[in-house]
């Protein structure tokens, strides 16, 4: 069984408890050269949450997540942590109120070195504090310990993954912002990816927004999880209700119908 | 074989000046997306600082000192007030490489309205010669190579073993990924401007003194060499650069010794268009 099992192994290690922030966001409309691609998405995340956003390809789900985090141009609404609006703040400063973000692609920086990448994952950290935090996030993931002085550039998928979500953790985030964490993984590091480590991350008390392409999977693992289709939220529920739902079995789980359905069916801006 | 020793020394004293050039150069490009062509420009006002240091009787190695400074000043009011405007403006790539050939007309024809087109060089005794058989180096040029070791021993230490040369190496190779870790990516590439004019500014003193007698447009031809040794090492590779100057720098030289300098600068490309050919991201470039 891996480390961060229910009962932390070294209370203050890698078991570490966070206390998970609220993320808000108010009628959020964002995009690029001031043309929007998400529009007035509103989504909140309680604290030690997991909430999910699962969509289409395109349907502006990576957007919503870089406006969320600073690194997409905000063009309406609002993005609150707890109780302090980061609404089109920079990145550096969103990673410094405590937001880890593992993005789709380019998730490492490939010609630096294993260990390098987490030290930058622990940029912010005070100088003497990296190494033991270091060691703390590598018992999370323990094929990382054997791999440190490689590049990043040459390891597997599914270990770029494991280092990209290591990094994020390197600064004990109160929110992780995760951008399909699981896409081109083989399906059993995939669900290892989710069931162990995301789940992981909210065992410790951290809060996560979490992108997938895996519906059934995320649903698993999720409080609660919004549908996003042509830059709108379509449907919204928690994994019960959406297993209820037809149009949403038909969409996201295997049926006949396709995601169209949810788009046609829904009027567009509010959520049924 | 003395021939062969003799143009060997050269070499490597070229390849000393143009390692010290390529690295400031090939940092620029790979921490802030400029691909600064006025960088031959920038190291000649630098070599007209140390000049006029040394006009006042001071040794040309205070002037280097001064020289550095500069170098690294007007990079970064370069970066300031041309390039990182643009850059806001989403202006290409490509663009800018226009932006910075204007620069350079810009930089070289003002230095040269004011200081004349007339040639100049430093005062400086080129000091005993030392070596045996054919290879025999100046203590002058001793000194260049020895400074340009004690430069790339700095870079590769820095890049290495700092947070600030890791947060460098973060920064070229994903900028926004490096932002979300919580580095301020500007100062960063603020920095990189001010370290990498440094190397510009020296580099520009020691091709001035190598070069014995220098103009406003010497620097022109070596920044085809700059380029040459860069892209032959891999576009934005600091050990790279330092290879790819080692090659260009011998490879010129003894071919001058051999075929006929009037070709040295031909052969530089011929081995760089090889090489592309070969390897199209560089020696120590990253596999495509
Ligand atoms: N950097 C960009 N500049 C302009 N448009 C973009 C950019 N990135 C994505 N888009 C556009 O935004 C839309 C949503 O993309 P994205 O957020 O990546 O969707 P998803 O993550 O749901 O697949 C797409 O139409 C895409 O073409
Ligand atoms: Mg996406």
């Amino acid at each position: 069984m891996s480390a961060e099992g229910a009962a932390p192994r070294h209370p203050g290690a890698e078991g570490q408890l966070t206390a998970g922030a609220a993320l808000t966001l108010e009628g959020l409309t964002a995009g690029y050269d001031s043309r929007p691609v998400v529009n007035e998405v509103s989504i909140t995340v309680a604290p030690g949450e997991i909430v999910s956003v699962v969509g289409p390809n395109g349907s502006g789900k990576s957007t919503l997540l870089k406006a969320v985090i600073g690194i997409v141009q905000v063009l309406g609404g609002r993005v609150r942590l707890d109780d302090q609006e980061i609404t089109g703040w920079l990145p550096e400063d969103v990673a410094r109120a405590g937001v880890g973000y593992v993005p789709q692609v380019d998730d490492v920086f490939p010609p630096l070195t294993v260990r390098e990448n987490l030290e930058m994952g622990g940029y912010l950290l005070p100088t003497r504090e990296v190494q033991s935090r270091l060691d703390e996030v590598v018992t999370v993931f323990p094929r990382l310990a054997t791999m440190l002085g490689r590049r990043a550039g040459k390891i597997s998928g599914g270990e770029r993954k494991m280092l990209a979500m290591a990094r994020a953790m390197m600064l004990h985030p109160r929110l992780f912002v995760l951008d399909e964490p699981t896409a081109n993984l083989a399906p059993a590091v995939a669900s290892e990816v989710l069931e162990e480590h995301v789940r992981g991350l909210a065992r410790r008390g951290a809060t996560a927004l979490i992108v997938e392409q895996r519906a059934r999977a995320v649903l698993a693992i999720s409080d609660r999880t919004y549908v996003l289709a042509g830059g709108r939220l379509r449907m919204e529920g928690s994994p019960e209700e959406l297993r209820s739902s037809p149009q949403f079995v038909a969409s996201f789980l295997g049926g006949s119908a396709g995601v169209a359905d949810i788009v046609s069916e829904s009027e567009p801006g509010s959520p049924p | 074989m003395s021939l062969l020793l003799a143009s060997l020394g050269f070499g490597l004293v070229t390849a000393a000046v143009l390692a010290l050039a390529t690295v400031g150069f090939t940092l620029q490009f790979a921490v802030t997306d400029v691909l600064n062509l006025a960088f031959g420009a920038v190291m000649i006002v630098a070599a007209y600082v140390a000049y006029w240091v040394n006009q006042a009787g001071i040794s040309v190695w205070l002037g280097l000192v001064a020289a550095a400074i500069v170098g690294s000043l007007l990079s970064l009011v370069l970066n300031r007030f041309i390039y990182a405007p643009f850059q806001r403006r989403r202006t290409s790539s490509i663009a800018l490489v226009i932006v910075a050939l204007g620069l350079t007309l810009i930089l070289e024809f003002g230095l040269q309205a004011f200081v004349g087109g007339t040639s100049v060089s430093y005062q400086l005794a080129q000091g005993p010669t030392v070596g045996s058989g054919g290879f025999q180096l100046t203590v002058v040029q001793l000194v260049i190579i020895a400074l340009a070791l004690a430069a790339m021993v700095a870079v590769h230490a820095l890049l290495t073993f700092t947070r600030l040369g890791k947060a460098m190496r973060a920064t070229a190779a994903n900028r926004s990924l490096a932002r979300t870790c919580g580095i301020r990516s500007d100062r960063v590439v603020t920095v990189t401007w001010l370290l990498s004019g440094a190397l510009c500014g020296v580099a520009g003193t020691v091709f001035a003194v190598d070069a014995g007698s220098f103009n406003a447009t010497s620097a022109d031809l070596f920044l085809v060499l700059i380029l040459a040794a860069a892209f032959l090492g891999g576009p934005g590779k600091a050990y790279g650069a330092m290879l790819g100057a080692l090659v260009i720098g011998l490879a010129t030289e003894v071919s001058a010794a051999y075929i006929s300098p009037a070709y040295k600068d031909v052969v530089a490309f011929v081995l760089l268009f090889a090489m592309l050919a070969w390897r199209p991201t560089g020696l120590l470039g990253d596999r495509a």
